[in-house]
Protein backbone atom coordinates (compact mmCIF):
# COMPACT_ATOMS: atom_id res chain seq x y z
CA UNK A 1 0.00 0.00 0.00
CA UNK A 2 1.20 3.29 -0.75
CA UNK A 3 1.72 5.74 1.98
CA UNK A 4 -0.04 8.75 0.50
CA UNK A 5 -2.62 6.65 -0.57
CA UNK A 6 -3.34 6.13 3.21
CA UNK A 7 -6.25 8.79 3.86
CA UNK A 8 -8.01 7.16 0.33
CA UNK A 9 -8.01 3.74 2.05
CA UNK A 10 -8.87 4.53 5.71
CA UNK A 11 -11.76 6.55 4.32
CA UNK A 12 -13.16 4.09 2.08
CA UNK A 13 -12.60 1.42 4.87
CA UNK A 14 -15.03 3.22 7.24
CA UNK A 15 -17.53 3.60 4.20
CA UNK A 16 -17.50 -0.15 3.70
CA UNK A 17 -18.17 -0.68 7.60
CA UNK A 18 -20.88 2.12 7.33
CA UNK A 19 -22.71 0.36 4.20
CA UNK A 20 -22.01 -3.48 6.27
CA UNK A 21 -23.42 -1.74 9.53
CA UNK A 22 -26.55 0.40 7.60
CA UNK A 23 -27.33 -3.47 6.39
CA UNK A 24 -27.08 -4.99 9.69
CA UNK A 25 -29.19 -2.49 11.74
CA UNK A 26 -31.74 -2.52 9.09
CA UNK A 27 -32.27 -5.83 9.67
CA UNK A 28 -30.32 -8.00 7.46
CA UNK A 29 -28.53 -11.11 9.00
CA UNK A 30 -24.88 -10.33 10.28
CA UNK A 31 -23.08 -12.66 7.25
CA UNK A 32 -25.05 -10.57 4.36
CA UNK A 33 -23.78 -7.07 6.37
CA UNK A 34 -20.24 -8.23 6.12
CA UNK A 35 -20.31 -9.77 2.78
CA UNK A 36 -21.60 -6.60 1.47
CA UNK A 37 -19.12 -4.45 3.42
CA UNK A 38 -16.19 -6.79 2.43
CA UNK A 39 -17.73 -6.48 -1.41
CA UNK A 40 -17.44 -2.65 -1.14
CA UNK A 41 -14.23 -2.62 0.34
CA UNK A 42 -13.30 -4.73 -2.45
CA UNK A 43 -14.27 -2.50 -5.14
CA UNK A 44 -12.56 0.39 -3.39
CA UNK A 45 -9.16 -1.59 -3.10
CA UNK A 46 -9.62 -2.16 -7.01
CA UNK A 47 -10.38 0.80 -7.94
CA UNK A 48 -7.20 2.59 -7.96
CA UNK A 49 -5.67 -0.12 -10.18
CA UNK A 50 -8.61 -0.56 -12.22
CA UNK A 51 -7.37 1.86 -15.02
CA UNK A 52 -10.65 3.70 -14.76
CA UNK A 53 -9.61 6.80 -12.98
CA UNK A 54 -6.84 8.98 -12.45
CA UNK A 55 -4.70 8.69 -9.46
CA UNK A 56 -4.22 11.45 -7.79
CA UNK A 57 -2.68 10.71 -4.05
CA UNK A 58 -2.06 14.70 -3.52
CA UNK A 59 -5.85 14.70 -3.04
CA UNK A 60 -6.14 12.37 -0.05
CA UNK A 61 -9.47 10.96 0.61
CA UNK A 62 -10.50 12.55 -3.46
CA UNK A 63 -7.58 10.33 -4.69
CA UNK A 64 -9.36 9.43 -7.71
CA UNK A 65 -10.55 11.72 -10.75
CA UNK A 66 -12.59 10.54 -13.70
CA UNK A 67 -10.43 12.26 -16.64
CA UNK A 68 -12.14 13.52 -19.56
CA UNK A 69 -11.96 10.54 -21.57
CA UNK A 70 -13.54 8.33 -18.38
CA UNK A 71 -16.30 11.37 -18.52
CA UNK A 72 -16.63 11.10 -22.43
CA UNK A 73 -17.37 7.50 -21.94
CA UNK A 74 -19.41 7.74 -18.77
CA UNK A 75 -21.59 10.94 -20.35
CA UNK A 76 -22.47 8.58 -23.14
CA UNK A 77 -23.38 5.45 -21.21
CA UNK A 78 -25.66 7.79 -19.27
CA UNK A 79 -27.47 9.20 -22.36
CA UNK A 80 -28.03 5.98 -23.87
CA UNK A 81 -29.97 4.38 -20.42
CA UNK A 82 -31.58 7.93 -20.39
CA UNK A 83 -33.09 6.85 -24.18
CA UNK A 84 -33.46 3.23 -23.47
CA UNK A 85 -35.39 4.26 -20.32
CA UNK A 86 -37.55 6.83 -22.27
CA UNK A 87 -38.16 3.93 -25.08
CA UNK A 88 -39.21 1.22 -22.70
CA UNK A 89 -41.00 4.00 -20.30
CA UNK A 90 -43.18 4.93 -24.05
CA UNK A 91 -43.51 0.97 -25.24
CA UNK A 92 -44.97 0.57 -21.84
CA UNK A 93 -47.24 3.21 -21.34
CA UNK A 94 -48.82 2.07 -24.84
CA UNK A 95 -49.15 -1.51 -24.12
CA UNK A 96 -50.61 -1.03 -20.67
CA UNK A 97 -52.91 1.59 -22.43
CA UNK A 98 -53.62 -0.93 -25.14
CA UNK A 99 -54.74 -3.59 -23.00
CA UNK A 100 -56.66 -1.17 -21.18
CA UNK A 101 -55.12 -2.04 -18.21
CA UNK A 102 -56.25 0.20 -15.02
CA UNK A 103 -53.65 -0.57 -13.12
CA UNK A 104 -49.52 -0.69 -14.23
CA UNK A 105 -47.73 -3.27 -12.45
CA UNK A 106 -45.53 -2.05 -9.25
CA UNK A 107 -42.78 -4.56 -10.40
CA UNK A 108 -42.47 -2.40 -13.80
CA UNK A 109 -40.79 0.33 -11.86
CA UNK A 110 -37.86 -1.71 -10.60
CA UNK A 111 -37.27 -3.48 -14.33
CA UNK A 112 -37.26 0.02 -16.05
CA UNK A 113 -34.30 1.07 -13.41
CA UNK A 114 -32.54 -2.63 -13.70
CA UNK A 115 -32.61 -1.83 -17.90
CA UNK A 116 -31.19 1.65 -17.56
CA UNK A 117 -28.49 0.18 -14.74
CA UNK A 118 -27.99 -2.61 -17.01
CA UNK A 119 -27.81 -0.38 -19.75
CA UNK A 120 -25.35 2.36 -18.26
CA UNK A 121 -23.19 -0.75 -17.57
CA UNK A 122 -23.00 -2.61 -20.67
CA UNK A 123 -22.72 0.95 -22.41
CA UNK A 124 -19.66 1.77 -20.21
CA UNK A 125 -17.57 -1.71 -20.75
CA UNK A 126 -18.48 -1.96 -24.39
CA UNK A 127 -17.03 1.34 -24.83
CA UNK A 128 -14.14 1.10 -23.09
CA UNK A 129 -13.15 -1.99 -25.00
CA UNK A 130 -14.27 -0.86 -28.30
CA UNK A 131 -11.96 2.55 -27.68
CA UNK A 132 -9.08 0.15 -26.74
CA UNK A 133 -8.98 -1.56 -30.12
CA UNK B 1 -14.40 16.45 -36.46
CA UNK B 2 -15.80 19.55 -38.39
CA UNK B 3 -16.30 21.33 -41.22
CA UNK B 4 -14.24 24.18 -42.55
CA UNK B 5 -14.89 26.15 -45.72
CA UNK B 6 -16.81 22.95 -46.70
CA UNK B 7 -14.20 20.88 -46.08
CA UNK B 8 -14.33 17.94 -43.35
CA UNK B 9 -11.69 18.18 -40.96
CA UNK B 10 -10.21 16.08 -38.27
CA UNK B 11 -7.56 16.08 -35.81
CA UNK B 12 -4.26 13.61 -36.11
CA UNK B 13 -1.72 13.17 -33.99
CA UNK B 14 1.46 11.39 -33.60
CA UNK B 15 1.62 10.75 -30.09
CA UNK B 16 2.46 7.34 -30.27
CA UNK B 17 5.59 8.22 -32.38
CA UNK B 18 6.82 10.94 -30.48
CA UNK B 19 5.91 9.14 -27.22
CA UNK B 20 8.34 6.20 -28.05
CA UNK B 21 11.18 8.50 -29.42
CA UNK B 22 10.87 10.04 -25.92
CA UNK B 23 10.88 6.46 -24.22
CA UNK B 24 8.10 6.71 -22.42
CA UNK B 25 5.39 4.15 -21.62
CA UNK B 26 1.54 4.73 -21.90
CA UNK B 27 0.97 4.50 -18.02
CA UNK B 28 4.34 7.06 -17.91
CA UNK B 29 2.78 9.70 -19.93
CA UNK B 30 -0.76 9.48 -18.48
CA UNK B 31 0.67 9.90 -15.39
CA UNK B 32 2.42 12.98 -16.47
CA UNK B 33 -0.59 14.83 -17.42
CA UNK B 34 -3.02 13.37 -14.69
CA UNK B 35 -4.83 10.81 -17.22
CA UNK B 36 -5.14 7.12 -17.14
CA UNK B 37 -3.47 4.93 -19.79
CA UNK B 38 -6.57 4.14 -21.18
CA UNK B 39 -7.02 7.55 -22.55
CA UNK B 40 -3.60 7.64 -23.46
CA UNK B 41 -4.60 4.47 -25.45
CA UNK B 42 -8.13 6.21 -27.05
CA UNK B 43 -5.91 9.29 -28.07
CA UNK B 44 -3.39 7.23 -30.05
CA UNK B 45 -5.58 4.99 -31.50
CA UNK B 46 -7.58 8.55 -32.97
CA UNK B 47 -10.41 7.32 -30.89
CA UNK B 48 -10.99 10.17 -28.57
CA UNK B 49 -9.95 13.66 -29.86
CA UNK B 50 -8.72 15.24 -26.96
CA UNK B 51 -9.92 19.06 -25.30
CA UNK B 52 -6.95 21.66 -26.19
CA UNK B 53 -5.52 21.88 -22.70
CA UNK B 54 -5.10 18.04 -22.53
CA UNK B 55 -3.64 18.53 -26.12
CA UNK B 56 -1.38 20.88 -25.15
CA UNK B 57 -0.16 18.95 -21.96
CA UNK B 58 0.80 15.87 -24.21
CA UNK B 59 2.52 17.81 -26.01
CA UNK B 60 4.59 19.76 -23.44
CA UNK B 61 4.96 16.75 -21.25
CA UNK B 62 6.43 15.03 -24.32
CA UNK B 63 8.62 18.16 -24.50
CA UNK B 64 7.79 18.26 -28.05
CA UNK B 65 5.94 21.19 -30.57
CA UNK B 66 1.89 21.04 -30.36
CA UNK B 67 2.64 21.09 -34.25
CA UNK B 68 4.45 17.74 -34.34
CA UNK B 69 1.80 15.72 -32.43
CA UNK B 70 -1.29 16.98 -33.58
CA UNK B 71 -2.86 18.58 -36.63
CA UNK B 72 -5.51 19.02 -38.37
CA UNK B 73 -5.91 17.19 -41.64
CA UNK B 74 -8.71 16.24 -44.47
CA UNK B 75 -10.91 13.82 -43.61
CA UNK B 76 -10.26 11.00 -46.06
CA UNK B 77 -13.38 9.40 -46.25
CA UNK B 78 -14.62 12.74 -47.72
CA UNK B 79 -17.99 13.70 -48.15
Amino acid sequence: MRKEMRPYYISRAILSIGFGALLYFTGSPLWQAVLLGAAILGLFLWAPHSGRYSVHPELGVNALRRDEWTQAVNDKAARNAFAAVMLLVGGAGLYFGAVGAALVPAGLLRALLIAGAAVYFGSDVWMRRNQQK
Amino acid sequence: MYTLHEKTMELRNKLKDVRLQKNLTQAELGQRVGVTRQSIIAIEKAKFVPSVKLALELAQALDAPFNEVFWLEEDSRGD
